[in-house]
């Protein structure tokens, strides 16, 4: 399965750096798509020219995911998710919030935790607080390294 | 509540709006599946009322030459205890699924002869961490993160970046291993066993030295140690000494433990109840005396050797080879499950029962050894426990 990642969007672009969006390259495009900041039919080239419709029917599938994005980018795949709860136990905020359940191993002991397991499945709540959240974001990876099947991402990687 | 989906025993399982929290997408399956199945008794091959069924089953037990019992990994230590009292009272066989898995390393433990400890204290003391042949992430979900790698513990606070070291030794790469810091992918458990015996003493191993070495140095480093052994592990090794040996010389460098990754969430509490009655663990003939190999539930199968087999919370023609299950249809089989399976499918007398941690309350003795207690939260089916006691009664 292809990763949603600015360089794969990239080469699935024109790549004619033609500027009818307001950016300087498709690179740069590619990487505000995964942003959020720009979307995808501001590409005319890609939307107009019929040679395209194969690329612009594959960056379709590859931004889907994006749709259900948290605030902060998160991408849930709850078909890959097996509720381990290592997501829970090494986020350093639900560490922080809850002391006594999500870091010693437990489940969530209150309501101020951002993952917790509902049904088997990982989600996301109070996104306001993740680290990744707002402009001076730091781009943690608790998550998304102890999760071996991938069942999280973030769209910015 | 407490989940008894897998041996790792969750405790903190909550329910609220007909949805499971915490639970690992195994408990969830087990949770609400038992919320949701609904199977009727049957008594050769006719839906009959629970009563008539338990009737039928103890008439077929009544009449049997060579009876057997088979199971119990997944019911409390109650009914387990009532399934020992029946197998003494028939002069039956008794047997469970621990003479094919964690049996043997087990009985090294209650003989005292490896030194074990329990999944808290590796929660707050383990720096070091092997699964040797085992996948938790599949076979026990929430035991990395509940137990050994991710939590903080009392003096392990710094999380697993810093103060928690996680090896896998297996022959492939699995998902836990993709968590691991480090990985070793070895064709041959036992000569692997030797070459970090020979490290620890201070020899140049005949092969794997590169990983040998690291594995011991970074045993050395630590403070306590632990070895969780799976499967891999069980049949890989053809000498339990050599194992022992190992341990002895890893507890020389540091304190070190191991603990079995047995699956059943109550395996180790039917070998400690029938170990505190007979001395033996598994495998057990009572009209014999002894426990012997050719008495293990699958090579009484291969010989023929049973008539009637009472098998509670198990489904053996799913788990076992072809050629071994295919016999279990030749015996008149008794089935208690909470759930349809393979073996209801050929069952002569099927009784559905409560799951254990949902309908049935009780004990169980997780496989580290300690006890957990757990509530029944719904009483609508009859228990394995009140079945057996029935069965126990009329016999």
């Amino acid at each position: 399965m292809v990763k949603l990642s600015p360089m794969n969007l990239y080469q699935l672009l024109p790549k004619t750096n033609c500027k009818e969006c307001g950016e300087q390259t498709c690179m740069a495009f590619a990487f505000k798509l995964v942003s959020r900041e720009r979307e995808l039919v501001e590409c005319r080239p890609l939307m107009e020219d019929s040679k395209y419709a194969q690329q612009k029917k594959e960056l379709e599938e590859l931004l889907k995911p994006l749709e259900d994005a948290t605030e902060t980018g998160m991408i849930i795949y709850p078909e890959r998710c097996v509720g381990c709860g290592n997501c829970v136990v090494a986020c350093p905020v639900n560490v922080s919030e809850d002391p006594h359940g999500c870091a010693i191993g437990l489940g969530p002991k209150n309501d101020r935790v951002i993952l917790r397991i509902v049904d088997g499945k990982v989600q996301a709540y109070n996104v306001s607080t993740c680290r990744r959240f707002g402009k001076n974001k730091i781009l943690c990876n608790g998550c998304i390294v102890t999760c071996p099947t991938r069942a999280i991402e973030f769209a910015e990687g | 509540m407490i989940c008894t989906g897998c041996a790792c025993l969750c405790d903190d399982i909550e329910l609220e709006n007909g949805k499971v929290h915490n639970a690992c997408i195994k408990g969830v399956a087990l949770i609400k599946k038992a919320q949701n199945t609904h199977f009727t008794p049957v008594a050769d091959g006719r839906k009959v009322d629970g009563e008539k069924a338990i009737d039928e089953a103890i008439t077929k037990i009544q009449n049997s030459e060579n009876f057997a019992i088979y199971g119990l990994d997944t019911v409390p230590l109650r009914a387990q205890q009532i399934a020992i009292d029946i197998a003494k009272k028939t002069e039956g066989y008794i047997d469970d699924a621990s003479s094919l898995c964690m049996g043997v390393f087990v009985e090294e433990i209650l003989l005292e002869r490896i030194k074990s400890t329990t999944l808290e204290e590796v929660r707050d003391r383990a720096d070091f961490t092997l699964y040797w042949g085992a996948d938790p992430f599949n076979s026990h979900p929430r035991h990395i993160s509940r137990f050994t790698y991710y939590p903080r513990g009392q003096f392990r606070q710094k999380g697993w970046e810093e103060d928690r070291y996680l090896a896998v030794v297996d022959i492939r790469e699995s998902y836990t291993s993709k968590l691991a810091k480090k990985i070793i992918m070895v064709e041959n458990d036992e000569e692997f066993i030797q070459s970090l015996i020979d490290v620890a003493n201070g020899n140049t191993p005949s092969a794997y030295l590169r990983d040998a070495v690291e594995l011991i140095t970074r045993i050395k480093k630590s403070e306590f140690g632990v070895m969780f052994g799976g499967l891999g592990l069980r049949y890989g090794l053809s000498d339990i000494g050599l194992l022992k040996n190992l341990l002895d010389e890893l507890n020389n460098l540091t304190e070190f433990y191991f603990i079995p990754m047995g699956c059943h969430p109550n395996m180790r509490g039917f070998n400690e109840l029938l170990f505190a009655s007979v001395g033996e663990l598994n495998s057990y003939s009572f009209r014999d005396g002894i426990r012997d190999s050719t008495f293990s539930f699958s090579s009484l199968l291969t010989k023929e050797q049973i008539d009637t087999i009472l098998i509670v919370g198990a489904d053996p023609v799913a788990s076992l080879p072809f050629e071994i299950a295919s016999k279990i249809a030749k015996a008149n089989v008794i089935l208690l499950d909470p759930c349809p399976s393979y073996t209801s499918k050929i069952a002569d007398v099927v009784i559905p029962t409560s799951v254990s941690g949902i309908g049935a309350g009780g004990e169980m003795i997780r496989i580290d050894g300690k006890k957990i207690k757990f509530e029944a939260h719904s009483l609508e089916e009859i228990t394995d426990e009140y079945v057996l006691k029935r069965i126990e009664e009329a016999i």
